[in-house]
């Protein structure tokens, strides 16, 4: 049995994963990262539009805050969000952004004077300050109060891949490329490493480490529409779900992104809308301000997508063979825009489309795009429940973005995510008594199921086809748990996603090799991803009410006197067909912000019984302290604590000086 | 766009082979399949590893043309497989991996190693002279035009089509290929990049690096980002030359 | 190449050895000669090609080069410096440009099938200039080492019988055509391997280099072949008078040459 050791084995080979290496491996330790493809080419690479943090350098973005990005963060998760969490978020996105200025990431930079905008349609003349000239620059995104987005043109995740993968690289962070974790090894109480498949040989062997990190990404291709890599199949998540000790959460949380391009499900970026794209129906018309008079096309995704679909619905779609869809319309920004700002944008409608943006619509419809839950873990990143098991980015949930995440957001989390967790798995290594003693036994014999297991599907005699199951379950997630679920649906979807589960466990192969073999891997990720959308739609089914992404048409409230709380998934039993839920109330009592309206979407909530008491207690806090946000902040809800002590301290602007 | 309805019959034929495999020998494998409209070849590919041959190798990761993964020679020449769209081609498509970087199988190849030994040898990331950075402090202002001139440059996805196209990195194993020159010239241009000429000269001052170049411009012709490889290259030989000859 | 620094015990790293400045001073050497000779034969083929304006003009022009219009006298001798100069661009020229070449079997066949394989007009280039290069280390020697050696012997007739009597012909038509492919496709392969001419849009630049190229080369190609069957001709008309020299049309005989 061939056993690697390190000290910190981070699965995954993203933003997330590589800042979490950078950060152990330069407090000392070896970290070692385990990557399905070449780090360069993560998921993280696509994101196009940019990240989100309170620089407020563009004159759009005068006045921006950790406090305002807090609340539109908060607001976005429909209080779903843990608070603190997002507290640690905001106050290190600026740092996160700097830190990727001085180590390469070319960001876009104002330009001072005046400069033309579409915004809602019309041309605006904008003025930046000299002072702000050759900052970072912010665009407009969705769900957002001020302009806080820092792009890089528009291959934002491209660009800090490229920079932070580079800075491993110069940190000397091996990747083993081509290797995918199997199994976490654990007593139960412990995680150990890993053992860990190589796709290339087929040689499965052990990786031992004291911190096990999974940044694994999202579980997007759960589904049949998704703007998500081929690579994001939710392996992560299921790993720690298969410990039966370590918990998924709030899973039911999937956000579909209004700007998949109809019918390959590419995603074009956020940025369309923000720049100054509109949509349009059948007819031409611009329909968001009939439903969302104020944010229009910037409200969160969850709610334009809702409405784009509700507007399909209403017949309004523009039919083509491949079903029905609406109008991306970018047209007004003009050509150098496009080939500038919106360039990759211009590359996919040209190469996948044959549309020109420039002269012609684009052909848009809501995709699966984003996991909001994820591997549980406490602020400090690590799993409550499975001691020297931690996570960041997607795969986690610690839980910033709730119900719904807010676009720029996500390489946001990924990057300030592995800058935190980085320090505190450094911290958790650091500490002499969380160095484990090797179980070899128990390693070993982790090793060998997993060896019984893939020997199960080529020497078995299984008959299903795991191609086959698994595009059953693509579209039966994609048909019964989208974007309006129902109470009918989702027991359908449950139902038959248990027999797909069961009939999973008869699979075999037509070409029975244990090498490099991808119908190998088809066959053994399936029943993974299988227990993912399980987790999926028995949590979506249960959660009887609407909040953010998850929208029950038989529930239309946020209902937050009986689900203001987090979903928690385990698999107990390796014959189990359902996930065990369990829930873990939010306290109202310590919320910033306590519940209300979020600014967009339906009004109609049903409160929390602390609410009324909390908001009044929140209301006296603010007015006592108005002349200081700081004292402020931490009267309302102290969190930087949480935060490692290197990530401290407040982030200097234009117009906050220090 | 535009519904194409008469269903061609394609016939991809791909190169076969399995390294790993003792006594397996290089052959083409003919696969038809009926075209859909919009269909890509990573479309067309996952359909027959799904319903014809499970066992066909090729790399995807975004599909979307940002990942550099499935780069392949595609009618002999490199180019992205899962942004070429069928209908741009003859009913007959061959297929093969990209040559120079080490056979997986099929048509995948470890670009991903290629790539990484490139960038510890050209040492592709800023040196930046403090070690520290005061994250909490405004950043340092850096010109708009600038910035975009870096991003130009830093647009590449490392899918290895300009390696493959390359006569002078097919004829000789250790040369950098436009991707290694255009990373330096990335590098170069970037501010926060302390390296002088003379540091940039260690690492592709000689015939590995830029003075192996011979202009046959494949790199600059099939490039998937269209990256101004021509001039960059161009501009890094006249400095490089500047630096070994007056330096 | 090595990315751990060079550390030989003793020496800090400061004075680690540096990377040769050789291969820079080569591949401008390489350039430089290629342009100088690509320069020398466009200027070399217009004089040449004086023939077409008439036995006379050849004849002004190869006294020229001899120094006649300005020493007074005819000195052959300095022509042979100049073709001794040119004949030493080629070796340098050659000897660098060999570099490139496919070092054994194995770089040849891959070369081989990625030219077949691409089929993309630059690399294709690049394998034709290659070949005309090969071929004119040979050709050029031979027609270089004559010109050294019998610097006189360049005139309307004189060079006529060359082609016509002398079994020059084949040579000099084989290396007309390497030479215009070799030093056409070089001379373009310069501006895009410095940047020159690029403006703003290189794409399009190239290409107008390209088609530049090809008229040039079209260009030269005829000149060269009228120019050649006009030696051939009058090589034909003098092939009974061996050793025959022009005499300008404007010099009046020797009457006692005439009363013979």
């Amino acid at each position: 049995m061939k056993i690697v050791y390190t000290d910190v084995l981070v699965i995954g080979g993203g933003l997330a994963g590589l800042r979490l290496a950078i950060g152990a491996k330069r407090r000392g330790h070896d970290a070692l990262i385990l990557s399905l493809v070449p780090a360069k080419r993560s998921h993280s690479k696509a994101a196009q539009g940019g990240m989100q943090a309170s620089l407020g350098n563009v004159i759009k973005g005068q006045g921006d805050t950790e406090d305002v990005h807090f609340e539109d963060t908060v607001r976005g998760s429909d209080w779903g969000a843990d608070q603190e969490v997002v507290r640690m978020f905001v106050n290190t996105a600026p740092k996160a952004v700097r830190e990727l200025a001085a180590w390469g990431v070319p960001w876009s930079r104002v330009r001072k004077g005046d400069r033309d905008v579409i915004m809602n349609g019309q041309k605006v003349t904008i003025t930046e300050r000299d002072e702000a000239h050759g900052l970072i620059a912010q665009r407009d995104f969705g769900g957002t109060k001020k302009w806080r987005t820092c792009y890089a043109a528009d291959g934002t995740g491209h660009s800090m891949i490229n920079t932070v993968a580079d800075q491993a690289i110069a940190d000397s962070i091996p990747v083993h490329e081509r290797k995918e974790a199997l199994a976490l090894i654990h007593d139960g109480s412990r995680c150990y490493g890993a053992v860990v498949r190589d796709l290339v040989s087929g040689e499965v062997s052990a990786y031992v480490a004291t911190a096990t990190a999974v940044c694994t990404g999202g579980a997007g291709r759960i589904y049949r529409n998704t703007t998500n890599a081929v690579i994001c199949e939710g392996i992560g998540h299921a790993l720690a779900l298969e410990t039966g000790v370590s918990a998924l959460g709030n899973m039911e949380a999937v956000q579909f992104h209004p700007t998949g391009i109809f019918p390959a499900g590419i995603l074009v970026t956020e940025g369309c809308r923000g720049d100054g794209g509109l949509l349009k129906d059948v007819d031409g018309h611009r329909f968001m301000p009939d439903y969302e008079p104020e944010k229009k096309e910037l409200a969160s995704r969850d709610v334009v997508s809702r409405r784009m679909e509700e507007h399909i619905k209403k017949g309004k779609g523009h039919k083509s063979r491949f079903g029905e869809h609406i109008w991306l319309d970018i047209t007004q920004l003009g050509e150098k825009h496009i080939h500038t700002n919106l360039r990759e944008v211009w590359d996919i409608c040209h190469y996948f489309l044959g549309v020109d943006p420039v002269k012609d619509m684009i052909p848009v419809r809501p995709a699966q795009h984003y996991t909001m839950g994820g591997v549980r873990t406490d602020p400090s990143g690590q799993s409550p429940t499975l001691k020297g098991l931690f996570s960041a980015g997607e795969a986690a949930c610690w839980d910033m973005h709730g119900f719904n995440r807010l676009g720029g957001n996500s390489v946001a989390e990924t990057v300030v995510a592995g800058m935190i967790v980085g320090e505190t798995v450094a911290d958790y290594c650091d500490s002499l008594s969380n160095t484990p003693t090797v179980p070899i036994g128990l390693v070993r014999e982790f090793v060998e199921r997993e060896q019984a297991k893939l020997e199960a599907f080529t020497k078995g005699g299984g008959t299903e086809d795991a191609s086959a199951i698994k595009g059953e379950m693509q579209d039966l997630m994609t048909a019964k748990v989208g974007i309006f679920r129902t109470g009918k649906d989702l027991e359908e979807a449950v139902d038959k996603l248990q027999k797909l589960l069961v009939r999973s466990r008869r699979i075999g192969l037509r070409s029975p090799q244990l090498g490099a073999n991808p119908e190998l891997v088809t066959a053994y990720r399936v029943q993974r991803m299988l227990r993912i959308a399980l987790t999926v739609a028995y949590g979506a089914a249960v959660r009887t009410e609407s909040r953010g992404a998850h929208f029950r048409e038989d529930f239309p409230r946020r209902n937050d006197a009986e689900w203001l709380k987090r979903t928690l998934a385990t698999w107990k039993g390796e014959s189990d067909t359902l996930p065990t839920l369990a829930y873990e109330p939010l306290d109202v009592a310590r919320m910033e912000l306590p519940p209300g309206w979020r600014g967009y979407g339906a009004k109609d909530y049903i409160d929390h019984p602390d609410t009324p008491e909390r908001q009044k207690a929140v209301e006296a806090i603010r007015a006592q302290h108005a002349s200081d946000r700081f004292a402020m902040q931490k009267a309302l809800m102290p969190y930087e604590h949480l935060l490692p002590e290197v990530l401290r301290g407040r982030n200097e602007r234009i117009d906050e000086r220090f | 766009m535009a519904d194409n309805d008469s269903h061609r019959k394609l016939r991809i034929h791909a190169l076969r082979y399995n390294p790993a495999k003792a006594g397996d020998t290089p052959r083409i494998q003919t696969y038809e399949l009926e075209e859909a409209p919009g269909m890509t070849l990573f479309i067309a590919l996952s359909e027959i590893r799904e319903k014809q041959d499970p066992s066909l190798q090729f790399d995807f990761v975004c599909r979307a043309g940002i990942c550099g993964s499935c780069g392949m020679m595609i009618n002999g020449r490199p180019g992205l497989a899962c942004r070429t769209v069928t209908k741009d081609l003859e009913a007959d498509i061959s297929l093969a991996p990209l040559p120079v970087f080490e056979l997986i199988g099929d048509l995948s190849v470890n670009s991903g190693k290629w790539m990484r030994g490139m960038s510890e040898k050209l040492e592709t990331w800023v040196h930046a002279q403090e070690k520290a950075i005061d994250l909490k402090r405004i950043e340092e202002p850096m010109d708009p035009a600038l910035a975009e001139a870096v991003y130009e440059l830093d647009r590449c996805i490392e899918c290895g089509c300009c390696v493959a196209s390359c006569g002078t990195a097919r004829m000789r194993q250790d040369f950098v290929g436009a991707v290694g020159l255009n990373k330096i010239a990335r590098f170069r241009l970037d501010p926060r990049d302390k390296r002088a000429d003379a540091d940039f000269y260690e690492l592709v001052g000689d015939d590995n690096g830029v003075f192996g170049c011979m202009s046959l411009l494949a790199c600059h012709d099939v490039c998937p980002k269209n990256l101004p490889l021509q001039t960059q290259i161009a501009f890094l030989r006249r400095k490089m030359v500047v630096q070994g000859t007056q330096g | 190449m090595d990315s751990t620094p060079n550390v030989i015990a003793g020496v800090g790293l400061a004075d680690r050895p540096r990377k040769s400045r050789w291969p820079a001073r080569m591949d401008l050497a390489q350039s430089l000669t290629g342009l100088a000779l690509g320069l020398f034969m466009w200027g070399h083929m217009f004089f040449v090609s004086s023939i077409l304006l008439g036995k006379d003009a050849m004849w002004t022009i190869t006294k020229f080069f001899e120094g006649y219009f300005i020493l007074g006298t005819a000195y052959p001798g300095i022509v042979s410096v100049v073709v001794a100069t040119v004949f030493a661009l080629v070796i340098v020229h050659a000897f660098l440009a060999m570099r490139k070449f496919p070092a054994n079997y194995q770089q040849y066949r891959t070369f081989m099938g990625h030219r077949k394989l691409m089929a993309h007009e630059d690399t294709t280039l690049w394998w034709v200039q290659a070949l005309t290069g090969f071929l004119l280390f040979f050709l050029a020697a031979v027609h270089l080492y004559q010109m050294m050696m019998h610097p006189g012997d360049i005139g309307p007739y004189q060079s006529g019988e060359r082609i016509w009597s002398g079994g020059w012909g084949p040579l000099y038509i084989v290396m007309l055509l390497a030479v215009e492919f070799h030093g056409g496709i070089g001379l373009y392969r310069l501006a895009v391997k410095w940047g020159w001419f690029e403006g703003k849009d290189a794409n399009a630049s190239r290409k107008r280099l390209k088609t530049l190229k090809w008229v040039l080369t079209a260009f030269f190609l005829a000149l060269g072949v009228a120019t050649f069957v006009a030696y051939a001709k009058i090589g034909y008309q003098i092939r009974d008078q061996k050793g025959a020299v022009y005499t300008p049309s404007w010099v009046v005989p020797n009457p006692m040459e005439k009363a013979k």
